[in-house]
């Protein structure tokens, strides 16, 4: 009775677990939906060094119509040196990119006039306000006067900036001035949105409406790129993550996939009411992508791969043999372990052993 | 070129001065005691006929001149607080940044200095229309000359303190060389010669002009207006050079 109840619940919780993984899927590079997606960034073999120090190391990469790309790397991967070549405030020392088919070496003009960037630290004149800075901006990105004052408005109450909107910049606080920074994207609404670690210094509801606001700039047709060196704002955000280390690309795929890349990576654990029947493991070892079992009494411990398809498999053997499940618990790779898997650190260890070096 | 982007850059500089208001405030309370301190006491002593009059618009000049080089300062101000790079990637072209930063700078020196003219003309009692209406043209395009030389050197220099150290020498050979203070056939001969090629001499000159103050003058009102064209050229091209080819990829210290 028990069992027989628990089994679409379970069925369901495995469904909704692994439902981002799905989204990600049909956003996938490898994905057919993808293919049909045109390539609006095309970097090929970029390259910047600033006396001697190569910041980015010949990287190459894509980036499809309408996805979050993220940049996911410690600081001094280079990825704000990769952003800073993309909206051509910087010229590569060789290689290139094309946005839109534009040439950032040759073309740089029209590139300015598609992308728009929010920098990792806030870009404010000392004397202006946020006011004053945020309707310039909308108008040099050719909007009317009275139509970017109405955008800022609308922009400032969003983010909840509308009090402070006649401060000067020194009188902000760090979050403020990140937020105005932030806003400059969310009024401008460029063809391809350039967001360097956005929501560094921003409280967690903060977080959540730019979060929000970046995926609204998606789905209204911009393309996004996001810089970040928070793990779980390049999984939370991001169609496809770019690995960068040491200037260099160390990975590029789906969250999903790059966490699948990690052998054994899922972890299933099942509590039982009675203790596991040790007779179990072998069966549930014989599942195609299980890893390893550990019995631990109570508790069956289940290191796996492809755990959207794997998971079910397990719990519905489980089920069928009469063990009666009281709790089932999924847990993934963070793209820390990810980090870990191509780079042998920790994205902490890398920008401390970055910081040493220099 | 686009003009309207051209004016939007321009309009930033002129509303950011706006802001600096107790800097404005400390310019034309020099202002005043130049003139009425100075150049009161100085006239009762120097020989020069009339040496109020020719001080007093030479005051005004460097109204004109001080405030078109604060442009300079912004920059490396921006510089600073990482501005530059924000700049650097709004859809302008270098050459429309330049030229709407040197108009800006220029027009806001102008806009300050404004009251000024109209002041001294005032106490001066003296007016050719013709003259006067060429001689605000000319230090309208004298003012965005010298933010467009003040936009070169910052970009050039890329340093705070040396930029300050260097405009403070500038300003030393500039204002001391010039006409702005003291005529020609006051100088030794050498310094005359100098002077007689400083851009400050022609613009002040060509105020003179507009004053209807007509001892001491350099040249005529159009050798100043070409002088002075000259100068705008010149220095517009460099600040859109420099802009275009060091400002790019930081060094700012």
């Amino acid at each position: 009775m028990f069992t027989q109840s628990l089994k679409p619940v379970l069925l369901s919780f495995f469904t909704g677990v692994f439902n981002h993984r799905s989204i990600g899927k049909t956003m996938s590079s490898g994905s057919v939906k993808v293919s049909k997606l045109s390539i609006v960034v095309e970097a090929l073999n970029l390259t910047k060094s600033f006396d001697g120090f190569l910041a980015v190391d010949k990287i190459s990469f894509k980036i499809y119509e309408r996805e979050i790309f993220g940049l996911l790397g410690p600081n001094g991967a280079g990825k704000t040196t990769t952003l800073l070549m993309l909206t051509t405030v910087i010229k590569p020392t060789s290689g290139s990119a094309k946005i839109y088919g534009y040439d950032i070496r040759n073309k740089p003009g029209k590139v300015r006039e598609i992308v728009g960037i929010a920098f990792q630290d806030p870009k404010l004149y000392w004397v202006q306000t946020p006011w004053n800075i945020l309707v310039w901006h909308g108008m040099v990105c050719g909007l009317s006067r009275s139509s970017a004052r109405q955008r800022v408005e609308d922009v400032l109450k969003l983010l909840d900036m509308w009090d402070a909107r006649r401060k000067r910049a020194h009188e902000l606080s760090g979050g403020m001035k990140k937020r105005v920074e932030v806003a400059k994207l969310l009024i401008q609404r460029p063809r391809i949105a350039i967001f360097d670690e956005p929501t560094s210094q921003i409280d967690v509801s903060g977080k959540h409406v730019i979060w929000e606001a970046i995926r609204t700039m998606r789905d209204e047709g911009s393309t996004v790129i996001l810089a970040t060196n928070d793990l779980s704002e390049a999984d939370r955000l991001s169609d496809r993550v770019c690995i960068m280390h040491r200037g260099r690309i160390v990975a590029l795929d789906t969250p999903w996939r790059l966490k699948d890349s990690i052998v054994g990576g899922d972890i299933l654990e099942v509590e039982v009411l009675d203790e596991a029947p040790g007779k179990m493991i072998p069966e549930i070892k014989s599942i195609e992508n299980v890893v390893e079992v550990v019995d631990l009494k109570r508790k069956l411990k289940v290191y796996l791969n492809k755990g959207e398809e794997t998971a079910p498999k397990i719990v519905n053997l489980l089920l069928t043999k009469g063990v009666k499940v009281s709790s089932i618990k999924m847990s993934e790779p963070s793209l820390d372990e990810v980090f870990i898997r191509y780079t042998g650190l920790s994205i902490k260890d890398a920008e401390m052993k970055l910081r040493d070096e220099r | 070129m686009n003009v309207k982007k051209v004016w939007l850059v321009a309009e930033r500089d002129i509303f950011n001065f706006l802001e600096y208001r107790f800097l404005l405030l400390i310019r034309w309370i020099w202002f005043i005691f130049q003139i009425f301190l100075f150049g009161l006491v100085s006239s009762r002593f120097v020989v020069i006929e009339n040496y109020f009059n020719y001080y007093a618009s030479g005051m005004v000049t460097l109204m004109f001149y001080i405030t078109a080089l604060y442009i300079g300062y912004d920059l490396i101000e921006e510089a600073e607080h990482g501005v530059i790079d924000y700049l650097l990637s709004l859809p302008f072209s270098r050459r429309e940044f330049v030229i709407g930063r040197s108009i800006g700078g220029g027009l806001r020196a102008s806009f300050f200095a404004l009251p000024s003219v109209l002041f001294v003309s005032w106490l001066i009692g003296g007016l050719n229309p013709f003259y006067f209406a060429l001689a605000i043209f000319s230090l309208l395009l004298f003012s965005f000359s010298l933010s467009g030389f003040s936009i070169s050197l910052a970009a050039a220099i890329k340093s705070h303190d040396k930029f300050d150290i260097l405009m403070g020498v500038i300003d030393a050979f500039m204002v001391r060389l010039s006409t702005a203070m003291y005529p020609v056939e006051a100088m030794p001969r050498f310094y005359a010669l100098i002077s007689s090629l400083n851009p400050l001499s022609f613009a002040s000159d060509v105020l003179r002009w507009g004053f209807n103050f007509k001892k001491y003058l350099l040249a005529s009102p159009a050798t100043d207006l070409t002088v002075i064209l000259i100068f705008f050229l010149t220095f517009n091209a460099f600040g859109s050079y420099f802009y275009e080819r060091r400002l790019e990829g930081g060094g700012w210290t």
